[in-house]
């Protein structure tokens, strides 16, 4: 369980990233952030496993509170909360395999990690991840050698060999086209269901919102203005969001594909 | 054609015809102090290398095979010069460039002090370190493996820090929001995009201390210079055309097999 409560953060140039954020995130949810760029959404998600540090309130993962966090406290934390890029961050000299065994480095030693002595189990996880989002076959290919809807599966199988509680994903379609935006959509719902791990993405499409959450936060200007199921939500709840009428590219469409 | 109207001179284009001007008149001042100053008797000059001409250049183009087997023990001495060398620069290289790549240790102090060391060992020329090194480890091949290899941490730990500098740092960002520690990115994230480049300037190093180690031996530092400075000496051109041939034929070679791996490795 994730609780925001009375969260706060201002950036060092006074910018104020969150204003008085209180949310409670279930375990199991599949919660996506709607909100224009700049809306807060990423200080949001990034504030969960500590990439920016909030500055007031309190933050809780799993009964926890994670502000004080220092390093060792903070690996521990990063190792139970998997995250997802827009740009897929992965290693594009190394092949795939040795980018999604990456992802058990926060439950390997060091001695082991750095000498590739992975337990066998690892490496049948590893695979067994990256045959969950049907990419298996270019297990020993470079990573740059993939499209990008490749690469970001590869970096779905690298955040299920983590074995993560939470999975957080920031804008993971916002460099894909449609259809492979649906399939790493498709994807990660797909995993939120089966292996019960809550998930928290950003998105600024308000039709992939509506198709595959189970709750929508909206976030405008650091607050948060919109927080329910997505039964509740309509195209004007969009309009309060955004505080303007929806426009076309607010819309990702192509959903019939996959 | 048309009637096109031409564009607008630039503002001052006055005032900067006579800066240029006067930079100009100034340069050929410079070179007419220079050349009136140095005092060389021009026709002796002409008339001596058009003598030594005649004589030297035939005898370079018929080298001494006879002295082949000699000149190349010491072609190859040079090689290992070089290599040892550049080994040795391409090992010290990697934890001065850490020192000195302003993303790594984290802090200005660290990266200031590292590049700063860095150029100071760059200022000095291999043949300043050779002479430096002869008198500290006497006349041998050592002395040129150490002047080799001080002279090339110089520059490759400049070019290693700009590599480590120009990494994609979100993907090390990345690795440490998914639980990594500080040795596993550098062992995952840092060094499967270091290292190629790395290689790539160890190599072409190599190919620059083939060059520098093949002069050393001026000094007394190893290799094939003391046969050079000896040649020369005794005015045995014969022999001076083999070592010019033996090290024509060494950088050629070498240039091009280190051009292509390093076509591969990147």
């Amino acid at each position: 369980m994730i609780e925001f409560k009375d969260v706060g953060l201002v950036y060092p140039n006074g910018t104020e990233g969150l204003k008085n954020i209180n949310v409670t995130i279930n375990d199991g949810e599949f919660v996506v952030i709607v909100g224009l760029s700049g809306a807060g959404k990423s200080t949001f998600i990034r504030s969960i496993n500590r990439l920016v540090t909030p500055t007031t309130g309190s933050l809780q993962v799993d009964e926890e509170d994670i502000i004080g966090y220092h390093s060792g406290e903070l690996r521990k934390l990063r190792t139970k909360v998997g995250m997802i890029f827009q740009n897929y961050n992965l290693v594009k000299r190394s092949n795939v395999l040795k980018n999604v065994i990456a992802g058990r480095l926060g439950h390997t030693g060091t001695f082991r990690s750095v000498l590739n002595l992975y337990k066998k189990e690892d490496v049948g996880l590893a695979y067994e991840s990256l045959k969950r989002v049907n990419i298996e076959e270019k297990v020993h290919n470079r990573a740059d050698e993939l499209s990008g809807g490749q690469q970001q599966r590869v970096s779905i199988a690298r955040v299920l060999t983590q074995q993560p509680k939470y999975i957080l994903a920031d804008e993971p379609v916002a460099s894909l086209d449609p259809p492979t935006s649906h399939q790493v959509m498709t994807y990660l719902k797909k995993i939120n269901k089966e292996d019960n791990i809550t998930t928290i993405v950003n998105l600024h499409f308000i039709d992939m919102a509506m198709e595959y959450a189970d709750r929508i936060i909206g976030m405008r200007a650091g607050e948060v203005v919109f927080d329910g199921p997505v039964s509740e939500v309509s195209e004007q709840t969009f309009e309060e969001i955004y505080g303007r009428s929806i426009r076309q590219d607010d819309l990702r469409g192509g959903a019939e594909e996959s | 054609m048309a009637d096109y109207q031409l564009p607008p001179k630039p503002k001052n284009s006055g005032v900067k015809m006579a800066k240029r001007i006067v930079i100009a008149v100034l340069i050929v001042l410079m070179y007419v102090w220079t050349f009136a100053s140095i005092d060389i008797d021009w026709a002796r000059a002409i008339e001596r290398a058009m003598d030594n001409f005649q004589r030297v250049i035939p005898e370079l183009f018929s080298p001494d095979w006879s002295a082949a087997g000699e000149v190349s023990l010491a072609m190859l001495e040079t090689v290992f010069i070089a290599f040892a060398g550049s080994l040795m620069a391409a090992i010290l290289a990697v934890p001065m460039s850490f020192l000195a790549a302003s993303n790594m240790m984290g802090g200005k102090i660290f990266s200031a002090t590292g590049k700063w060391i860095l150029s100071a060992v760059r200022a000095f020329p291999e043949l300043i370190l050779a002479i430096l090194f002869v008198v500290a480890v006497g006349p041998n091949a050592f002395a040129g493996v150490m002047a080799i290899a001080i002279g090339s941490t110089g520059m490759l730990g400049k070019m290693f820090s700009e590599i480590i500098e120009s990494i994609d740092m979100e993907v090390v960002r990345g690795m440490e929001a998914n639980g990594a520690n500080k040795i596993q990115v550098l062992f995952y994230a840092v060094m499967p995009q270091i290292i190629p480049e790395f290689l790539s300037f160890a190599i072409y190093r190599f190919e620059v201390d083939i060059r520098a180690s093949s002069i050393l031996g001026i000094v007394g530092a190893g290799g094939i210079g003391t046969m050079i400075i000896f040649a020369s000496n005794n005015r045995n051109w014969n022999e001076m055309g083999m070592i010019l041939l033996a090290i024509i034929i060494v950088v050629t070679v070498i240039d091009f097999t280190s051009a292509r791996i390093r076509r591969k490795i990147v």
